[in-house]
C-alpha cells in the first residue's frame, strides 16, 4: 500500500507536469514550422500604411501561393493605386536556408523584367512594417528558444517564446536581435510576436487579430504590425485579406517570368 | 521731481532705516529664512546650448522647424569622421565596422547610423538588379576591394556624405532620436500590444519632449568615449556636427561661468578692500551680492530658465551690477562714521542720504536690462526678465540686508594717517577734475563734440555677425574637426526645403521630379560671400540611382524618368527594396519631399538671405501651387541673427525711453531730464563707433552692450545730478557744487565704475572669443560714461547755468 502511494505520488510529480509542458521550447517552434498553412492559396490583400500622424496609404495587392517540395513560391500583383497597376514580384523562397531567395520584378512602365539580387532580409516588406524575415519561415536551428511564460491570447492558450539569435550573422539578417512569439496551444499558430530592431532602439509588435479556418487551414485575415520606439508608435501597417483560397488549381507556369510580364 | 516729495521720501528713508535698526535680529532671520527656502530649488537649474534655444518655442521658424522634425527628424547628425592614407584598405575597412558596430550597439540615444558598412549600394548588372549594402559580401583580397572602391567612388551620392573626393577620409553619420526618452518608463514591452489591438492607432496624442540637451550631451559622451578608443596614427577620428557643437558649447559654458563668477569674487573683493580699507566693507556688500544671486538663481531655476550660451553671462554680472548700491550707502555710513557719529545715526543718515539715489539708479538698470524682455532671441529675453529681476532683488537685499548687518556688527570709527592721506590725495583729484570741467567748459564740450562725430562715423560702419560656431577658438578639438569638414567633406551643417505639393502622391508628377533636378544644380553653383554650398541631397537621387540600376547601371539613364507611372514604380520598387532610406525624403503620402542642402558653417547674415533666396528659386521652378518652407538649423541661425537685430533696435529704442522719462521725473524738469541723457548716450554712440572703426562685428553678444551700458551709465549720471541740485541749492554756485558732488560721491563713482569695468573685463578671459569683445567693449563703454560724468556733466551744468544767467541778466 505504502509502495502504490509512493508510485502514485511520483506519477503525478513526473508524469502529469510532462503532460501540461510535454513540448520543449524548440519541439514548439517546430511544430509552428511544419504546421499546414495552406498549399496553391489565392488571396486579394490590402496592405494599408498608416504613418505616424495616422496618415493612411493603402494598396491592393493579389497574391498566388504554391509549394514546391518544400520551397515557397509566390506571385503578387499590385491592383491599386493605378501608378503601379501590375507591377509584379514573384519570389522562389528556398527551404535550404542557405540558398538566398530568387525574386523577380516586372515593372510595367519599364516594359521588362529584372531580378533582384538581394541576401538581406531585414529590409522592408514593399514598403511596410512587416520586412521579408516575417513573410518568410525562420532558420529554427539559428536561435535558442526558451518558454518564459504561458498566456491567453483572446481567449487562446499560447506559450509565451523567447527565440534569441545564435549568430551575428543571424541578427544582421534577419534585423532583430530577439524575439518574443505567442505561439497558440491549440493550432500552432504564431499569433503575436514582440521583436527587437536592432538598430535604433526599436521594437516591432506583430499581432494576428483575426484568425480564420480556410479550407481547412488556419490563416490570420488580418495581421498588423507596429513600430514603437520609446513606446511611441512610429509606423503601422495592416494587411486584410479578403478572397482566400486554398487548394486551387494553380500550375507551374503562373510562377514563371513569363506570367510576371503578363500581368494579371 | 520737487523738493518737498524728495523731504518726505528721504524722512521715509530715516524712518525704515530705525525701523531695521531696531528689529536687527528679526530681517536676518526672516531674510535667511526666505534665501535658504530659494536655494532649495537650485538643483534645478539646466543648461541647453542648442540653436533652437535661441529661438522662442512659438517663433514661426521654430514651428516650422518642430514640424520638420517630426516628420523627418532631427537634422543636425553628428559625424565622425575617421582619415587614413587610404580608406580602401582591408586592415582600415575591418577596423571601421567594428567602430560603426559599437557605435550602434552602444551610444544611447541613436535613431540611425550610416557609413561605408551599410550605405546603401543599389546597382544594376546585365538584367539583374543588385540590391545590397556597399560591405556586405565583405571583400577578402585586392581584387575584391578595388571592385568595392571603384563602387564607392563611381557613386555620386556617397561623395561628401560618406566619403571624401581623395578617399582618406571616410565619415560615420549618425542620426540622433528627435523625441525625449524622459518620462518613458521602462515596464514591460509586452504591454505595448494593448493599444495596439484596440482599434484604430492613437493619432499622437501625447506630446512629447523633443531630445534634450542633457540627451544630447549623454550621446555625444557615448560617442566621445568610444571613437576615441580607436583614434590612433591610421585611423584619425575627429568628431564634428551639431550635436557636438552644442556639447563642446556646454562644456566651455560651465567652465566660464565658474571662471567668471571667481574672478568677479575676486575683483569686487580686492576693490571693496582698497575703498573702504576694513573687512565689513568687503565681506557685507559681497554677502548682499551673493544672496541676491542665489535668489535670482533660484528664481531661474523655480521658472524652469535653462542656461544658455547669452545668459552665462548672468551671474558674474549681477554680481558686479549688484555691488553699486552698497557701495554708495557703505561709503556715506563710513564716512560720517569717520566724523565720530555713533552707528544708529551714520546708518540713518546714509539711508537718508543715498535710499532714493540708489533705488533710482537701480530701477534705470533694471529698465535698461528689461529692455530686452520682448526680445524675440528667447535667451536675450531671459537675460532681460532675469537680469532686471536680480537687479531689483539685489535693491532689496541692499535697503534690508544692508543696514540690519551693520546694526548687527560692532563697527568703529578708524585712527588712520595714511587713509586721510589717501583721501586727501583722491579729494585734491577731484577738485581738479572739478575745477577743469567748470572753468574749461568750452574746451571739454569742444572736444566732446568731436569725439561724437568720430564715433557717429563709425557707428555707421558696424556690421551685424552671427556666427556660434566660430566662437569656439581654433585651439579647440571641435573647431578643428568642424573646419576638416568643411574643407574636406563640403560641410556638415544643413538647411532644410521641404516641397509640399498638397496631394498625395503627388511627387509622382515629372514636373516636380524634373523641378527638384534643375534645383539640386542650380542650388549646389549658389555662392554669396562667403556661403558656399557643399552638396544637395533629395529625393531625386533616389530616383535617378533607381533608374540607372534599372538600365543596366548605363551612366546615360542616370536621370529623372519623364513618365508618371514609371516614377511611381520606381518608388515602389525603391521602397520594396528593403532600404528604409526614402523615409528621409518624403513623407509617408508622396505628398512632401525633403531637399536637404549639406553647406560649411557660415556667418549667419548670409543664412537668412539664403533662405529668401531659395524659396524664390524654389517657386520659380515648381510653380506656385506647392509650398515652400525653408528650415534646418542654418535657417534657424539666420532668423536668430534677424531677430537679434529687430530686437536690439526695439530694445535700445526702449531702454533710451524709459531711461530718459525716468531721468525727467527725477530731475523733476523736463530740460534737465533731457540735458543729463547727453552723457549717458554719448558713451554708447562711442561704443559702437569703436565697434565700426575697429570692424568688430554686432552679436548677439555685443548687441547687448548699448542697453547694458545705458541703464548702468546712468547711474553714475543720477549720482552726479543728485547731488550737484542738492549742493547747487544749498549754495547757488555751480563750481563749488560740482567740487561737493565729486568730493561725497565722487569717490563711489569712482569705485561703482572701476567695479563694473573690470567686472566685464572677466568676460576677456572666456574660452569663447565672442566674450572677449562684449567684455572689452562694456567695460569700455562704463569708462567713458564715468569720464563723461567727471567732465561732461560738470561742463554742461556750467554751460546751463551761464546761459540762465544770461537770459535773466537780459
Amino acid at each position: 500500500m505504502r509502495y502504490m502511494l509512493l508510485l502514485c505520488m511520483t506519477l503525478m510529480t513526473t508524469v502529469l507536469p510532462l503532460q501540461a509542458a510535454d513540448l520543449t521550447a524548440r519541439q514548439i517552434m517546430e511544430r509552428a514550422d511544419d504546421r499546414d498553412d495552406g498549399d496553391n492559396g489565392v488571396s486579394d490583400m490590402v496592405m494599408t500604411l498608416i504613418d505616424k500622424n495616422g496618415n493612411k496609404r493603402a494598396r491592393k495587392i493579389r497574391n498566388y501561393t504554391k509549394d514546391k517540395g518544400k520551397d515557397k513560391q509566390r506571385i503578387m500583383f499590385f491592383m491599386m493605386p493605378a501608378d503601379v497597376k501590375d507591377t509584379g514580384f514573384l519570389t522562389y523562397d528556398y527551404d535550404e536556408y542557405s540558398k538566398d531567395d530568387d525574386q523577380w520584378l516586372y515593372l510595367p512602365a519599364l516594359g521588362k523584367s529584372k531580378r533582384i539580387a538581394s541576401s538581406d532580409k531585414s529590409g522592408s516588406f514593399m514598403g511596410s512594417d512587416f520586412n521579408y524575415s516575417d513573410m518568410t519561415s525562420k532558420n529554427l536551428d539559428a536561435y535558442d528558444f526558451r518558454i518564459l511564460n504561458e498566456k491567453k491570447v483572446r481567449g487562446a492558450k499560447t506559450w509565451m517564446i523567447e527565440a534569441i539569435p545564435k549568430t551575428k550573422e543571424e541578427i544582421e539578417e534577419t534585423g532583430y536581435t530577439k524575439s518574443v512569439l505567442f505561439v497558440r496551444q491549440d493550432n500552432y499558430m504564431i499569433v503575436r510576436g514582440v521583436l527587437w530592431v536592432n538598430e535604433g532602439g526599436r521594437i516591432k509588435y506583430m499581432d494576428s487579430q483575426k484568425i480564420e479556418l480556410i479550407d481547412g487551414i488556419w490563416f490570420a485575415t488580418k495581421r498588423t504590425m507596429t513600430t514603437k520606439k520609446n513606446k511611441k508608435t512610429q509606423h503601422k501597417t495592416e494587411l486584410n485579406f479578403y478572397n482566400v483560397k486554398f487548394n486551387q488549381a494553380l500550375d507551374q507556369e503562373m510562377f514563371s517570368l513569363r506570367r510576371l510580364e503578363k500581368g494579371l | 521731481m520737487d523738493i518737498e516729495l524728495r523731504q518726505k521720501i528721504e524722512d521715509g528713508f530715516e524712518h525704515f532705516a530705525h525701523l531695521i535698526y531696531c528689529n536687527h535680529w528679526k530681517v536676518l532671520f526672516l531674510v535667511f529664512i526666505l534665501v535658504i527656502g530659494l536655494a532649495s530649488q537650485l538643483s534645478r537649474l539646466t543648461m541647453d546650448t542648442s540653436t533652437e534655444g535661441f529661438l522662442h518655442a512659438d517663433d514661426p521658424a521654430m514651428t516650422a522647424y518642430d514640424r520638420f522634425r517630426n516628420q523627418f527628424g532631427r537634422d543636425g547628425v553628428l559625424v565622425v569622421a575617421v582619415t587614413a592614407a587610404d580608406v580602401f584598405d582591408l586592415e582600415f575597412l575591418a577596423r571601421l565596422k567594428q567602430l560603426h558596430e559599437e557605435l550602434r550597439d552602444n551610444v544611447p540615444y541613436l535613431d540611425d547610423i550610416t557609413s561605408l558598412i551599410n550605405a546603401r549600394n543599389t546597382r544594376g548588372e546585365a538584367s539583374t538588379l543588385i540590391v545590397e549594402d556597399l560591405l556586405e559580401q565583405w571583400p577578402e583580397d585586392a581584387h575584391a576591394l578595388a571592385a568595392v572602391k571603384q563602387r564607392a567612388i563611381s557613386n555620386p551620392l556617397y561623395r561628401d556624405l560618406l566619403l571624401s573626393g581623395d578617399t582618406t577620409t571616410t565619415v560615420i553619420v549618425i542620426k540622433t532620436d528627435v523625441y525625449s526618452s524622459i518620462g518613458v518608463e521602462t515596464e514591460e514591452v509586452m504591454d505595448g500590444f494593448d493599444d495596439v489591438f484596440e482599434g484604430d492607432m492613437e493619432v499622437a496624442s501625447v506630446e512629447r519632449e523633443f531630445i534634450t540637451d542633457a540627451e544630447n550631451n549623454e550621446l555625444v559622451d557615448a560617442v566621445h568615449r568610444i571613437a576615441e578608443r580607436y583614434n590612433g596614427p591610421d585611423f584619425q577620428v575627429r568628431i564634428g556636427g551639431g550635436p557636438e557643437v552644442m556639447y563642446m558649447l556646454k562644456q566651455t559654458m560651465q567652465t566660464n561661468m565658474t571662471r567668471f563668477i571667481r574672478l568677479a569674487l575676486a575683483t569686487i573683493a580686492v576693490a571693496l578692500f582698497i575703498m573702504f580699507r576694513r573687512i565689513s566693507g568687503v565681506v557685507l556688500p559681497l554677502l548682499v551680492v551673493i544672496l541676491s544671486l542665489v535668489s535670482t538663481l533660484s528664481v531661474m531655476a523655480i521658472a524652469g530658465i535653462a542656461f544658455k550660451l547669452p545668459t552665462q553671462i548672468l551671474p558674474s554680472f549681477l554680481m558686479a551690477v549688484g555691488v553699486g548700491a552698497s557701495v554708495h550707502v557703505l561709503a556715506i555710513f563710513f564716512s560720517h562714521l569717520q566724523q565720530g557719529n555713533g552707528k544708529e545715526e551714520s546708518i540713518v543718515y546714509a539711508m537718508r542720504h543715498s535710499g532714493l539715489a540708489i533705488v533710482m539708479t537701480s530701477l534705470t538698470t533694471a529698465a535698461g536690462l528689461a529692455s530686452f524682455a520682448g526680445a524675440e532671441v528667447a535667451p536675450i529675453s531671459d537675460l532681460g526678465i532675469l537680469a532686471s529681476s536680480g537687479v531689483l532683488i539685489s535693491l532689496f537685499f541692499t535697503i534690508l540686508l544692508l543696514p540690519a548687518l551693520l546694526s548687527v556688527i560692532p563697527l568703529k570709527a578708524k585712527r588712520s594717517v595714511s587713509a586721510g592721506r589717501r583721501h586727501e590725495r583722491m579729494d585734491r583729484m577731484a577738485i581738479g577734475i572739478a575745477n577743469f570741467a567748470t572753468s574749461r567748459y568750452k574746451l571739454v564740450l569742444a572736444l566732446s563734440s568731436i569725439i561724437l562725430v568720430i564715433g557717429i562715423l563709425g557707428a555707421m560702419q558696424v556690421r551685424f555677425s552671427h556666427e556660434p560656431y566660430k566662437w569656439m577658438p581654433e585651439s579647440m578639438s571641435v573647431r578643428q574637426a568642424g573646419d576638416f569638414l568643411d574643407q574636406k567633406m563640403g560641410g556638415a551643417s544643413m538647411v532644410e526645403v521641404i516641397v509640399d505639393t498638397g496631394k498625395e502622391n503627388g511627387l509622382y508628377n515629372p514636373k516636380i521630379i524634373k523641378g527638384l533636378e534643375r534645383l539640386k544644380h542650380e542650388v549646389e553653383q549658389i555662392k554669396d560671400g562667403p556661403l558656399i554650398i557643399g552638396k544637395t541631397l533629395s529625393v531625386v537621387d533616389i530616383i535617378k540611382e533607381t533608374n540607372r540600376a534599372l538600365n543596366e547601371n548605363r551612366q546615360a539613364f542616370y536621370t529623372v524618368p519623364d513618365n508618371h507611372a514609371l516614377i511611381a514604380q520606381e518608388f515602389l520598387l525603391f521602397e520594396n527594396s528593403g532600404s528604409d532610406d526614402l523615409e528621409d525624403f518624403v513623407d509617408s503620402q508622396f505628398s512632401k519631399a525633403r531637399f536637404t542642402i549639406k553647406m560649411p558653417w557660415t556667418d549667419s547674415i548670409y543664412l537668412d538671405r539664403l533662405s529668401v533666396d531659395l524659396e524664390k528659386r524654389f517657386h520659380q521652378q515648381l510653380g506656385h501651387d506647392v509650398e515652400i518652407t525653408v528650415t534646418g538649423i542654418n535657417a534657424l541661425l539666420g532668423r536668430t541673427m534677424t531677430a537679434t537685430i529687430y530686437s536690439m533696435t526695439r530694445s535700445y529704442v526702449i531702454a533710451v525711453v524709459v531711461i530718459t522719462l525716468m531721468m525727467i521725473l527725477l530731475m523733476g524738469d523736463l530740460r534737465m531730464g533731457l540735458i543729463s541723457m547727453i552723457p549717458n548716450l554719448i558713451p554708447i554712440i562711442l561704443t559702437v563707433g569703436v565697434m565700426g572703426w575697429l570692424d568688430l562685428p554686432m552679436d548677439l553678444f555685443t548687441i547687448l552692450i548699448g542697453s547694458i551700458a545705458i541703464g548702468l551709465a546712468v547711474d553714475d549720471t543720477i549720482h552726479f545730478m543728485y547731488n550737484f541740485r542738492r549742493y547747487y541749492g544749498e549754495t547757488g554756485d555751480v563750481a563749488d557744487a560740482v567740487r561737493h558732488t565729486l568730493l561725497t560721491s565722487g569717490r563711489a563713482m569712482l569705485v561703482t565704475s572701476i567695479v563694473l569695468c573690470i567686472g566685464f573685463c572677466i568676460y576677456m578671459f572666456s574660452i569663447l572669443t565672442n566674450l572677449f569683445n562684449f567684455g572689452l567693449l562694456t567695460g569700455f563703454s562704463i569708462a567713458m560714461a564715468l569720464l563723461a560724468d567727471f567732465f561732461l556733466a560738470p561742463a554742461l551744468m556750467t554751460l546751463i547755468y551761464k546761459l540762465d544767467a544770461a537770459a535773466v541778466k537780459e
